[in-house]
């Protein structure tokens, strides 16, 4: 009689940390793709609330009982808030789990994991190689933004130090690697973003302006950039302003100005978020 | 909107935050004053802006800025370029880009956390004196609320003071206003104003 009240205890408590662990997972889905809408309408603030409640939950699945899913959405999650050496060592996790066929995304999320770890231990060259890598033939678009932005900013900074020939050579390979991007997802306002800060160090104001304009209207991952965004776009607007003919600054000081109105911005070059 | 109702409900903030940060702590000032500001703007995932400060001290773009885009940072911010009128003048990039990394992310990008942290050098127009605390201070600010920002409790207090705060209409007031409010309640060391730490 014991062994059988025992035995129901036991299936009992089963059923129960199942059904709780399934919850947690569940719970992390749902907030998961909360987030994922969010970002998509250009809220980040809420997106990222959204993905800090995903991981608490994903983080009580894997520890309950852990999972391939379960440590995929922990992934996904340290991914979209910039985690990315957790997010790495989430997915190897979900590696050794074993993966389905169609999942190249997991992989391409741990490679760059890895490559934002080689570069913050100094070893350059090696994450250069598999941002590159990544920016090739990723599809998966975390993996994707993270690789372009750190490949954009080390090569930027690498080419302070070179001749200007050379500097001009790099500069324009990097170029083209980002009008690639753009020309593959149009709508990703950190693809303009990066390309607004080549532009500039180019000299090439007016295109550094326009894409810094499209940062702008298409949405930024975060308020640092989306501030150094705003200051890019105002340098240059001051500087073109500058270089043109009285005759010809007036378009330019008009598209500005309806620019400004409708971000809302105290005048043509004070963003809302400057202190007066 | 009552100024001594705001004060008050600042008082109780410094009160609760004491319990949680080492006695009097010099971080008091920047945490809550950036609490508020969020607070303010309607910004609630204040646990994010306030942990993203660590964020933004290193910001990888920082270091890869244009010369042009440098000196236009300093030429078009009128007290900085007081300050460097020399080195403006003489297009001495090697001093201006080395101090670009402190003073960007507190001018240029106007991180509520960072400006309230080096209040005291702000209003003595002492930039270069950032430019040399920078480094030290921001990690020891990092190292110091750490303990803090472990505790869930913390998080939650932070957020009640600013919505008490800003439900009283502090965004009616000015920043300064504000923030010399905050360091009327904080017993700081004489002079040097709370923002600094004892060893700075």
């Amino acid at each position: 009689m014991r062994y059988r009240a025992s035995r129901a205890v036991a299936l009992l408590l089963a059923v129960a940390l199942s059904a709780a662990c399934l919850t947690s997972l569940g719970r992390a889905k749902r907030y998961y793709a909360e987030g994922q809408d969010h970002a998509r309408a250009l809220e980040t603030e809420l997106a990222v609330v959204s993905w800090k409640r995903a991981l608490d939950e994903a983080g009580r699945a894997c520890r309950r009982r852990p999972s391939t899913q379960s440590f995929t959405v922990k992934g996904l999650t340290e991914a979209n808030l910039g985690r990315w050496p957790e997010a790495g060592a989430s997915f190897l996790q979900a590696f050794a789990l074993g993966f389905g066929e169609g999942e190249a995304w997991a992989s391409d999320a741990a490679l760059t994991g890895l490559a934002a770890s080689f570069e913050d231990r100094g070893l350059e060259a090696a994450a250069l190689r598999i941002y590159a890598q990544i920016i090739d033939r990723s599809d998966f678009k975390p993996a994707l933004m993270l690789a372009a932005e750190r490949r954009t900013n080390l090569i930027l900074a690498r080419a302070a130090g070179v001749d200007p020939g050379e500097r001009g050579r790099t500069l324009a390979a990097l170029l083209k690697t980002l009008d690639r991007l753009v020309d593959r997802d149009f709508a990703c306002g950190l693809y303009h973003y990066l390309h607004a800060q080549v532009d500039g160090h180019l000299g090439d104001l007016r295109r550094s302006y326009e894409e810094a304009v499209m940062a702008r209207e298409l949405g930024l991952p975060s308020e640092k950039i989306g501030r150094d965004n705003d200051n890019q776009l105002v340098y240059c607007y001051t500087r073109l302003l500058d270089s043109l003919s009285p005759a010809d600054r007036g378009p330019l000081a008009a598209a500005q100005a309806r620019w400004a109105a409708k971000w809302g911005w105290r005048d043509d070059r004070t963003p809302a978020w400057k202190k007066e | 909107m009552s100024k001594k109702d705001v004060e008050a409900a600042l008082a109780r903030g410094v009160d609760i935050l004491d319990k949680f940060l080492p006695l009097k702590s010099w971080l008091i000032f920047p945490v809550l004053y950036s609490a508020c500001v969020w607070a303010v703007r309607r910004v609630f995932d204040y646990r994010e802006r306030i942990l993203a400060w660590q964020v933004w001290l290193d910001p990888d773009f920082v270091r890869t800025k244009p010369d042009g885009f440098i000196l236009g940072f300093f030429a078009r911010n009128d007290a900085l370029n007081l300050a460097y009128a020399d080195e403006i003048a003489r297009g001495d990039l090697r001093v201006l880009r080395a101090a670009f990394p402190a003073l960007y992310p507190v001018f240029g990008l106007e991180d509520a956390f960072l400006k309230a942290l080096f209040k005291a050098e702000i209003e003595a127009a002492d930039y270069r004196a950032i430019v040399v605390e920078f480094a030290a201070r921001t990690a020891r600010a990092r190292d110091e609320i750490r303990p803090a920002a472990a505790d869930p409790d913390f998080w939650k207090a932070l957020q009640l003071i600013g919505m008490e705060a800003a439900s009283l209409g502090l965004h009616l007031l000015r920043d300064e206003a504000i923030q010399d409010m905050i360091v009327g309640l904080i017993k700081g060391p004489a002079g040097l104003g709370p923002s600094v730490p004892p060893e700075a």
